[in-house]
Parts: structure tokens; C-alpha cells; sequence
């Protein structure tokens, strides 16, 4: 003899809520159950190495490209890349403490790629679209995007020999 | 000349008004119930880590020891475990303790019944004796949150408790 319980997990149109039933007594009996969950939209950046241009020759142009893992839940998986750098007004330079260098940000919703599509700081890019199927890329690609910092010579002609520039660049990714 | 002595078929009637079972006669059919079972909400989930919802409930069976197995099935793809938000699913784990109270339980897998557990409910609905028998709880794993797309899901679970 079975008695059969029935557990409904949500499944009903908005508004119209379902409430637990029980099961009679009986060769078979159900009884149901209301279950609901929501996850909501979320994105993350993964993979992120630091950039460093050693002894750059000031005629040689300068660009490190580096795949990184964004991920982003929402059904499209389309997400906006936001780019500040520490310079004034969250401007992309590099400083030694007495003079600054800009330097350029270009972003690909592709991995493996050594250009993209130049970002401004502060601005959020147009939409991208990531093909991670993991928050840190542990299964699917192993990486969804390229980030790729550049320095050009005329601003490398700029720098003083022997002096360390550094700087910040905080990206922020927002689902779509 | 009569003789006067006892038909060996009323012997047997006798006896069997006295002790043995009544040929032919079916025992009543194993029964049972499950009862109390309530609503459950994860609501907005919004980290990565595992949550779950049990919930005791009363289980019982005419099993002349109380025995019952237990069988699942989700409404994902296959009958397996999940819920659907659209096209996207979110995989759940069901868990069952013959006890009220728990924290944990015996993992079932969709569609594959499971034996061995007991009710010590006296009231087919526990409203005398053990006020619940059992635990059903409801985990939805990090792995499955860290990789969930946004949304609201929903599905369906059936539980079949059959005597043994």
C-alpha cells in the first residue's frame, strides 16, 4: 500500500500563493508543499595579475594583455565594465610623486586577444557578453575576457630614466 | 441407529473461533500518511553558501513495526531534483531522517525508493503520542548558487511513503 506525499516547489503565477496540504489516510494519500527561491543578479571578476613594464625601452610601445574570468548570472550573461585609475579624477596614470604618465585601458568580453575596445575612466563600456559558466571560471572556459593596458611612446618619451611609476586601476563589473 | 458425534467440520470451525486464523480471511490492508507538511521559502538567496529548510512532519504507518520506504521525484529535466526558472534549473537535495528535529538525513535520489526508515506515530496524524515523525529537509548546495542565473525558481517535489 503507498501513500503518496506531493511537495510543490513554487511553480504557481505571481500573486497567487499555494498553501500545504496534507495527506489522508488511504492506500494513497498527497499532500503539497509550496517551495520559492529567487537568486538574484550578480557578476564577478577573477584572475586579475598585476602589470608591470620593467625597463621599457621609451621607443618601444608598451602593452601587457592578460585573460581574466567575468562572470555574470543574468540570462544573457551580459555584464558593463567600469574602469578608474588612481590618477585625478580617476584618470588612468601612472605616478612617480612628482610627474604622471597616462596610460591606456582596453577591455574584450573574449579571452586570449591582445586589443579591445578602449574604456574610459569612470564611464561604464557598452555591454559586454561573458561565456563563463562558472563564478571563477573553474569549469567551462577558463577565461571570458581580456584586459589589456597599454603605454604609448610618446608618453613613455615623457617619463624620467630610473624612476618607478606606479598606479591603481579598479575595474567593476555590473550584470546587464 | 443414529450416532451422535461432532462434525469434523464444525471441529474445525470451533477451533478456529477459538485461536487460529479464519481461512480465507484477509488481514487489513498496511496504510499510510504523511501530515504537516508547510510551506517552504528559501526567499532571496543571496550568497554562496549551502541552505537548507527541514521541516518535522508525521509519517504513519499501519506496518505492524512502523516500516515505511520512501520515494521522491523533482520536477526537473528528467525527474531529477530542481527548480526551473525558465529554461534555467537549480538543483536541490532532498533529505529524509525517520526522526522530527533534524538537521540532517538520508540524501535520496529522485525516483528511487528508499527503505528501512520507522514511525513510532500511534495517531495517523500524530494528534496523540509523537506530535511528528520525521524530517524532510530541502538543501540547495553553494556549488549549485555559485553558478545559478538570476531568477525567481519554483518546481515540485512528490514524496511516496509506502508500508513495508
Amino acid at each position: 500500500m503507498a501513500l503518496v506525499g506531493a511537495i510543490v516547489l513554487g511553480g504557481l503565477p505571481a500573486g497567487q500563493a499555494m498553501s500545504a496540504t496534507d495527506g489522508s489516510l488511504g492506500a494513497t494519500s498527497t499532500g503539497t508543499v509550496a517551495i520559492s527561491a529567487s537568486v538574484p543578479t550578480r557578476a564577478r571578476i577573477t584572475g586579475l595579475s598585476d602589470v608591470a613594464f620593467t625597463n621599457q625601452d621609451p621607443g618601444t610601445p608598451a602593452s601587457s594583455a592578460q585573460d581574466i574570468c567575468v562572470w555574470s548570472n543574468t540570462a544573457t550573461k551580459a555584464y558593463t565594465i567600469t574602469a578608474t585609475g588612481s590618477g585625478t579624477a580617476s584618470a588612468f596614470t601612472l605616478t612617480n610623486g612628482s610627474g604622471t604618465v597616462p596610460y591606456s585601458v582596453e577591455w574584450s568580453d573574449t579571452s586570449g586577444v591582445t586589443s579591445g575596445t578602449a574604456l574610459v575612466a569612470g564611464t561604464a563600456s557598452a555591454a559586454q557578453a561573458s561565456a563563463a559558466t562558472n563564478q571563477v571560471c573553474a569549469s567551462g572556459p577558463a577565461a571570458s575576457a581580456s584586459l589589456v593596458v597599454k603605454l604609448g611612446t610618446a608618453d613613455l618619451g615623457t617619463m624620467t630614466g630610473g624612476s618607478s611609476y606606479t598606479g591603481t586601476l579598479t575595474l567593476l563589473v555590473t550584470p546587464q | 441407529m443414529m450416532r451422535y458425534g461432532i462434525n469434523p467440520s464444525l471441529t474445525l470451525l470451533l477451533g478456529c473461533i477459538v485461536g487460529c486464523a479464519w481461512p480465507g480471511a484477509a488481514s487489513a490492508a498496511e496504510k499510510a500518511r504523511i501530515t504537516g507538511l508547510a510551506d517552504v521559502n528559501f526567499g532571496q538567496i543571496a550568497g554562496t553558501v549551502d541552505r537548507s529548510i527541514g521541516q518535522s512532519l508525521c509519517v504513519y504507518s499501519t506496518s505492524p513495526t512502523g516500516a515505511y520506504a520512501v520515494v521522491a521525484s523533482g520536477s526537473g529535466s528528467g525527474g531529477t531534483f530542481a527548480l526551473s526558472s525558465g529554461a534555467a534549473e537549480l538543483a536541490y537535495d532532498v533529505l529524509w531522517a525517520d526522526a522530527p528535529g533534524q538537521s540532517s538525513g538520508t540524501v535520496l535520489s529522485s525516483g528511487t525508493p528508499r527503505s528501512g526508515f520507522t514511525s513510532n506515530a500511534s495517531q495517523h496524524f500524530c494528534n496523540s503520542g509523537p506530535s511528528s515523525t520525521a524530517t524532510l529537509t530541502i538543501a540547495i548546495r553553494s556549488a549549485e548558487l555559485g553558478s545559478a542565473r538570476a531568477g525567481s525558481y519554483s518546481g515540485t517535489l512528490q514524496i511516496t511513503i509506502t508500508p513495508e
